[in-house]
């Protein structure tokens, strides 16, 4: 059985986000007074707005007051909001998904106390304090699995016991969603004993700081800020948490296990979100602009990128659709439905690259202006080389299928 | 055959190299990182190069220039832009309509013009062509549309000439002290037969410049709008003939413009080569040096083979026009050849180095901020389709 076919519901919902971002987001994020300068503060009048339409709990069950949506259906809106602004985008798009696995792992008590909290306010967001984000993150490839405790790329946060709670110290410098998430998940080395513990910190707790959010350019202009959504550094000194603000060891440790995946296929959908943006520019101004004695859609040169463009966006789609369709279905691998491989890097490291070099021929249709900074291609660019070459995506990530396919596994 | 410079194209040669690493590249990543696109010149790197004699390289000796050939003139242009490749442009920029001087202009225009050129190190030299409504049309102008191409409209008035309109994106737009403008002398007439070249010196009446456009790459280099409101330009500033705009910009045989990019490009990936390698052998991922993976083996071999293969390609067209070889479309082949070079090189350093957390290199980034000018400021892909023309039935 092979269905592409959406619900109503799915349909209905995506054309109001859609709508959305036609009329709020797009001429907002467009705006030569917002597209010229370096800083780009979140837009976060449009981020409650979003919330307001239940993006904000996208990922959370319906019993628990959430649309429970699978993560197909949440590519799906990431796609659109990401059109019109890739941080919002990525800034909904971390608070679905954490909210999603932090509800799963919590035990009923902690649901009883976080959830009214969360619902009650638009402006309630989720980060997780969990890794380490130094310089040789670009290279997660080499690393060990950040799971283990004891390898690179844990956290710099240790935690001691202290009575029935937890004593945790040191930083992170690099958290999304750090400035507007009110509940922190924090993992945290256990000192002096393998393991991590993960611990559920409200935004005020004592001894938990946040920094200002990233400027553009940093360390006497050697370093320019290369991430989307809303970034600051973290510390916590002697914080103190309780015995009921930790999860459950088993269940943290399904949540950590389920995040990366389900991120990356998230970042997939993003991504094409902003190709598609550069496309639907590119497509309105071919059919517009006059060169050569016509409009230019009708020279071969041009008519070519964009049928290449749209090429590529639809192959990434594909690809990331079914990513996530794995994701929500992963009894079909066990089936034999589907090959057993890492869908979400494969997913991930196609469309990033395929969907920078076709943002580039959607800029190239502007002429000069594809370059200029009040006009949105440049960025559309800049965005999706950001994505390119983040986090979860680099020159060695595909890696990571190859290790699929033939079977081996990585020396730690 | 003989690859090798001559002592005076050496000399040029380590002379740019040493401004580039001691004067330019101090400052490069500085002026990228102005926000407001007006205030990333700076006067005293271009008064510091006047007086080596990078702005006025390629005007003849007998007007007090250094007439470098073509072939010094892009080893000059890649040095140059190793250290910035925006502060190279706004030097070569002045050698393109130097070249046009020589070339073209009277002697008495040559005594106005060419001669405080010559003698004021803060004179530079701009050319307006493009308008909104008039880009790819002005570089193959459709047979079927003659109307199409500029519409600066220029009306003689006596012994003056009263311009009217606008030009967009125009190189040295706010810095120039004189520009060469295409203007229409006949709007009945196609582009080729209609249109005329005038000098614009920048205090005459009626002309202003307006923005100064803020683009992604290049962002030293200033790009502006020249707006022409009853401007009276003398007669004798007009270049070559009237209505004879195309042609005199023709009678200048060097085809330099196609030429200056794909050197320009060259530095460049001179300087992305290097900045890989020495990042390369100096820092660890994984417990080894990252020259030590084959990943970053493979990239560092393919921006070697590329630099390479570029180098070549561009001395020997710049050679090829200093012997006044026959036209066989090179000069165009290597400015397209140079944009995918240079993208595709500063790709690759960017894979090299990888995020660092949240933040990336920021001469990673300017690189291929820079390298993305290759496609929209050149006409990059109208001059493949034009210089089919040109080309010879076979190769080799």
């Amino acid at each position: 059985m092979y269905d592409l076919e959406l619900t109503p519901e799915q349909i209905e919902i995506r054309d109001a986000v859609r709508d959305f971002v036609t009329r709020e987001v797009k001429p907002a994020a467009t705006d030569p007074a917002r597209l010229e300068p370096f800083e780009k503060p979140l837009m976060t009048g449009l981020l409650d707005q979003a919330s307001q339409m239940g993006l904000r709990t996208l990922g959370l069950p319906e019993e628990a007051g959430g649309a429970g949506a699978d993560l197909l259906t949440t590519c799906m809106l990431l796609e659109e909001i990401a059109v019109g602004d890739v941080d919002l985008a990525v800034v909904l798009g971390e608070t679905a998904l954490l909210v999603r696995e932090v509800y799963g792992a919590m035990s009923v008590t902690q649901r009883q106390h976080w959830l009214p909290k969360f619902e009650s306010d638009d402006r309630f967001h989720v980060a997780l304090v969990a890794r380490d984000d130094d310089a040789e993150r670009g290279w997660s490839y080499y690393q060990a699995q950040p799971v283990d405790a004891t390898a690179p790329g844990t956290p710099m946060l240790t935690a001691v016991r202290d009575g029935k709670g937890w004593v945790v110290n040191g930083s992170a410098p690099f958290v999304s969603n750090a400035p507007v998430a009110g509940l922190f998940i924090v993992r945290a080395k256990i000192s002096g004993a393998p393991g991590t513990v993960t611990l559920l910190l409200a935004r005020d707790a004592q001894g938990l700081s946040i920094d200002e959010p990233l400027p553009a350019f940093a360390s006497g202009n050697e370093l320019a800020r290369w991430h989307h959504g809303a970034v600051a550094a973290v510390t916590l000194k002697n914080c103190r948490a309780a015995e009921a603000d930790v999860l459950v060891a088993e269940a943290a440790h399904r949540m950590h296990a389920s995040l990366g995946g389900r991120h990356a296929v998230q970042m997939a959908a993003i991504n094409i979100g902003v190709a598609r943006a550069a496309y639907e520019a590119a497509v309105d101004y071919a059919k517009m602009r006059w060169q050569g004695g016509r409009h230019i859609v009708e020279h071969q040169a041009i008519g070519m990128k964009l049928a290449d463009v749209a090429i590529q966006l639809e192959a990434a789609r594909g690809l990331t659709w079914k990513a996530a369709w794995v994701a929500d279905h992963p009894a079909a691998i066990g089936n034999r439905s589907i090959n057993d491989l890492p869908w979400p890097v494969i997913a991930r490291t196609f469309t990033a690259e395929a969907l920078h070099r076709a943002t580039l021929e959607a800029a190239e249709c502007f002429g000069a202006m594809g370059v200029m900074r009040d006009m949105p291609l440049q960025k559309y660019v800049h965005d999706t080389l950001v994505l390119r070459h983040s986090v979860d995506c680099d020159l060695a990530s595909p890696l990571v299928v190859a290790e699929a396919v033939a079977g081996f596994s990585r020396k730690s | 055959m003989d690859y090798s410079l001559n002592e005076e194209q050496r000399g040029w040669q380590m002379e740019a190299r040493k401004f580039a690493e001691e004067e330019i590249r101090p400052l490069s990543l500085a002026r990228d990182q102005i926000a407001d696109p007006k205030d990333t010149f700076d006067w005293e790197i271009i008064k510091k190069g006047s007086k080596l004699g990078f702005r006025t390289l390629a005007v003849p000796r007998e007007w007090g220039g250094h007439e470098a050939d073509f072939v010094t003139q892009a080893v000059v242009m890649a040095e140059l832009a190793r250290g910035d490749s925006s502060v190279s442009k706004t030097f070569s920029q002045c050698w393109k309509w130097s070249h046009l001087i020589a070339a073209s202009c009277t002697k008495d225009q040559k005594e106005r013009f060419l001669k405080p050129f010559i003698a004021d190190d803060m004179f530079v030299l701009g050319k307006g062509g493009t308008e909104a409504n008039a880009g790819s049309d002005n570089r193959m102008p459709p047979e079927n549309d003659p109307k199409s191409g500029w519409k600066l409209r220029a009306e003689r008035q006596g012994d003056d000439w009263i311009l009217n309109g606008t030009k967009m994106f125009i190189a040295n737009g706010s810095v120039a002290k004189l520009f060469f403008v295409d203007a229409r002398t006949n709007p009945d007439a196609n582009l080729r037969e209609g249109s005329t070249m005038f000098m614009i010196p920048k205090d005459t009446p009626g002309f202003r410049i307006g923005k100064v456009f803020n683009k992604r790459g290049w962002r030293f280099y200033q790009n502006g709008e020249l707006i022409f409101e009853n401007a009276r330009v003398p007669h004798a500033n007009v270049v070559g003939e009237v209505n004879g705009g195309v042609k005199a910009r023709a009678t200048d045989k060097s085809e330099f413009g196609d030429i200056e990019l794909a050197a320009n490009a060259l530095g460049i990936c001179d300087d992305a080569v290097g900045i890989a390698m020495h990042f390369a052998r100096n820092h660890k991922r994984a417990g080894k040096l990252v020259i030590d993976h084959q990943l970053v083996q493979l990239k560092l071999n393919e921006m070697y083979m590329l630099t390479e293969a570029l180098r070549s390609f561009v001395l020997r067209t710049a050679w090829e026009r200093d012997r006044k070889m026959p036209d066989l479309g090179n000069n165009v082949l290597v400015m397209n050849y140079s944009q995918e070079v240079v993208q595709r090189v500063t790709r690759a350093n960017m894979d090299i180095h990888g995020p660092e957390g949240c933040m990336m290199n920021a001469r990673v980034d300017k690189l291929v901020r820079d390298a993305m000018v290759w496609t929209h400021l050149a006409g990059d892909t109208v001059q493949r389709v034009k210089v089919v023309k040109r080309l010879p039935l076979t190769t080799g």
